[in-house]
């Protein structure tokens, strides 16, 4: 195997602080409620190769996004690295495709300028081409180049996404870290960027880092997928051993509880219980309060990531029993 | 039975300066008492407009040009603001694909229940907590009482969208419009906003309109679906029935390339082209530029005929059953 593009080694993220030591002391005294600290991401290891792409899933709130804006280096983590070995030559090698794409663009600004602006400054393109290099990136994303003069008001949800994946192919990245990227967007238009995505890495040996809550999509994209829950990695591995034999009970849950056509009114009863708290997490496996598979070891001591012999990882006491 | 809710040949139009653009047409539709129908189509084809006509919730340039809307049979079109504000949140209530459409960035939770329920309601202030409390709950907010006082900010995407459903159910309306609320979200809490949808219907027997762009919650969720393109209705009929033998080719197109469980890489099928921009409508049928079937017979819209049994569609061309588009 060639060398990673991107190395992450024990990435973590905490959001809120825990006070001066006069705040520490009056709440070991029991004196002061409890700090609102979040531990977003913790100890998040993977490589990212050459033109794979690596799915990210995971529960609502569970960190991919703070994961995901930090490979970007648009955040900074409290732990662990991300490296890149080889990241000379390019002017922004990596780009976001946000899952908002009705924040992410500034509505003061017209499509061409919010697509053009960047590869113009970076030199990408020259001033007399501009016109037809945003043309160009629009009809490779499925908008009309014809409304290159409109501003983001006037598109529709699903339009407004693809005016942001034209603007971050417009730099020419190495790696595109999609967080939701097609989520807003109806199937039709989704197959498409899906296709286009899929394109532009054969052409241009893009590496996605792709974050969705869609198992669909993961399971069609993806090469390799990682699925965290309260900001850990629970199990990783290659896409055909996650979806065809889940190791990890949560990640179970989700592929049972994924919709599809041809479950018709259908009873969802999807894990139960609520998500625990990221500021006060369970102890033992963070799981443990909503896992059919609980015993006494869970409860009290938190499963590391194990290997389980056939390239996939897994962190659950009970994973054997599983495939 | 009258339906909770029934559009008639709804038009709703934007002042442009090109001219006007009618951005729905021809809208007929109707939902009954604990029924559940699913407005799907491609984006900017109109679901969302669709929400908002009939909670005129429309801003100009833009109004309902023509139709009605009839709630209990009674066309709530020409009523007054004041009693059309009555009416929302009470009767009708909406839940938005991006839950800051409901929820307010400045004030805390509680603070936003609060002046919902008083809005409506005579309530002391234990029993505005109370409610609080449970409208949390039921919607499968952990810790509650520690939610009550956050701002919207300090919630995950995820548990911003289940309080705005708490909010927009606070008041046990008749009609709910779910215009993409779980686009957001993953599955197991999709799949829990799903049962409480579902549950919610059933118990309560309120009808709903569940808008969105991904076919298979529709299929797991809805009783009929309807199926919209460049502002209009061209398919409509009972779930089963339409995905197991779409008779539009659109909707042919649309359960093709959704990506099929255990199907890996590979290109999925897409249709080609895009939809129209509504000022460049082709004169026929506004799918025939993508469609494989198109004649010169689609150069006339088509009408949304009857297809079989209580079922619709408006298609010169309809698809046998099986046929491939
Ligand atoms: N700026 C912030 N300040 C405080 N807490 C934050 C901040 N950003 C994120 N968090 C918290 O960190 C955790 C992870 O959030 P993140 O947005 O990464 O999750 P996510 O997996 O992307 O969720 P979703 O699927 O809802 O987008 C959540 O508990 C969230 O409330
Ligand atoms: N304020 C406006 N001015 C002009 N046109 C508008 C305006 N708002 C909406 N439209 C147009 O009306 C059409 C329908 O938009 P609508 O938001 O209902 O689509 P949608 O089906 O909900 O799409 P999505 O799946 O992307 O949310 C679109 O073509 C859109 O461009
Ligand atoms: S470690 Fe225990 S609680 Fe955690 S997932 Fe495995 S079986 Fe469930
Ligand atoms: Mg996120
Ligand atoms: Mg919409």
């Amino acid at each position: 195997m060639s060398d990673p593009v991107l190395s992450v080694r024990g990435l973590g993220r905490r959001f809120g602080s825990e006070g001066d030591f006069v705040a520490r002391g009056l709440r070991k005294l029991g004196l002061a409620p409890p700090a609102s600290v979040v531990q977003a991401v913790e100890d998040v290891s993977f490589d990212l190769y050459p033109g794979e792409v690596l799915g990210v899933v995971g529960e609502s709130g569970c960190g991919k996004s703070t994961l995901g804006r930090m490979v970007a280096g648009l955040l900074e983590p409290t732990s662990g690295t991300v490296t890149r070995p080889d990241a000379e030559g390019r002017a922004l090698p990596m780009q976001m495709i946000f899952q908002d794409p009705f924040s992410s663009l500034n509505p003061r600004k017209r499509v061409k300028a919010l697509i053009g602006e960047a590869p113009r400054v970076h030199r990408l393109t020259s001033p007399s081409e501009v016109e037809a290099y945003v043309a160009d990136m629009m009809d490779r994303c499925g908008i009309d180049p014809s409304y290159a003069t409109r501003f983001p008001h006037a598109f529709s949800g699903g339009q407004r996404q693809r005016v942001g994946i034209a603007r971050a192919l417009a730099v020419k990245p190495e790696i595109l870290v999609c967080d939701e990227a097609v989520s807003a967007l109806d199937v039709s238009i989704q197959a498409q960027i899906v296709n286009l995505f899929m394109d532009l890495r054969d052409e241009l040996g893009l590496t996605y880092l792709f974050i969705s809550h869609d198992l669909g999509i993961i399971e069609h994209i993806s090469d390799r997928v990682l699925v965290m829950y309260l900001g850990r990695a629970v199990e990783t591995g290659p896409v055909d051993r996650i979806f065809d034999a889940p190791a990890h009970p949560y990640t179970r849950a989700l592929i049972d509880g994924v919709p599809r056509l041809d479950r018709r009114r259908a009873i969802y009863s999807p894990i139960k219980g609520d998500i625990p708290s990221p500021v006060d997490p369970p102890p033992g496996c963070a799981f443990h309060p909503r896992c059919p598979l609980a015993t006494e070891i869970c409860r009290v001591e938190r499963p590391v990531l194990r290997d389980m012999g056939d390239g996939r990882q897994a962190a659950c006491h009970h994973a054997e029993s599983q495939i | 039975m009258t339906p909770v809710l029934e559009l008639r040949d709804l038009q709703t139009s934007f002042e442009m300066p090109e001219g006007t653009v009618h951005a729905l047409r021809e809208l007929s539709l109707s939902v009954s008492r604990g029924e559940i129908l699913g407005l799907v189509g491609e984006s900017g084809s109109g679901k969302s407009l669709t929400g908002f006509s009939i909670n005129r919730l429309i801003s100009p340039p833009g109004r309902v040009t023509k139709g009605e809307v009839r709630l209990h049979g009674r066309d709530i079109l020409p009523l007054p603001d004041s009693e059309m504000r009555k009416l929302r949140g009470r009767k009708i209530a909406m839940i938005f694909q991006d839950p800051m459409m409901t929820l307010n960035p400045v004030l805390r939770i509680e603070t936003q229940i609060r002046d919902v329920l008083l809005a409506h309601e005579k309530l002391s202030k234990s029993e505005v907590r109370a409610r609080a409390l449970a409208a949390l709950d039921e919607v499968g907010i952990p810790a509650p009482e520690e939610r009550l006082r956050v701002y919207p900010h300090q919630l995950s995407g995820g548990m911003r969208q289940r309080v705005a459903i708490a909010i927009a159910l606070l008041h046990k309306p008749d009609l709910v419009i779910a215009d993409e609320p779980t686009t957001a979200l993953d599955v197991t809490i999709q799949g829990q906003i799903l049962a409480l949808v579902q549950r919610l219907c059933r118990d309560r027997g309120t009808a709903l309109i569940w808008i969105s762009h991904d076919l298979a919650v529709v299929a797991g969720l809805a009783d009929r679906i309807a199926v919209m393109y460049a502002g209009r209705i061209v398919e409509e009929g009972p779930i089963d029935d339409i995905l197991d033998a779409p008779a539009h080719p659109y909707t042919r197109g649309l359960i093709d390339s959704v990506p099929v469980p255990g199907q890996r890489g590979g290109r999925l099928r897409q249709i080609p082209g895009r939809m129209p921009a509504l000022t460049d409508l082709p004169t026929g049928c506004a799918f025939a530029p993508r469609c494989a079937r198109a004649t010169e017979n689609c150069a006339e819209v088509p009408q949304l005929m009857p297809f079989g049994e209580d079922r619709k569609v408006r298609c010169v061309h309809p698809l046998a059953a099986g046929e491939a588009a």
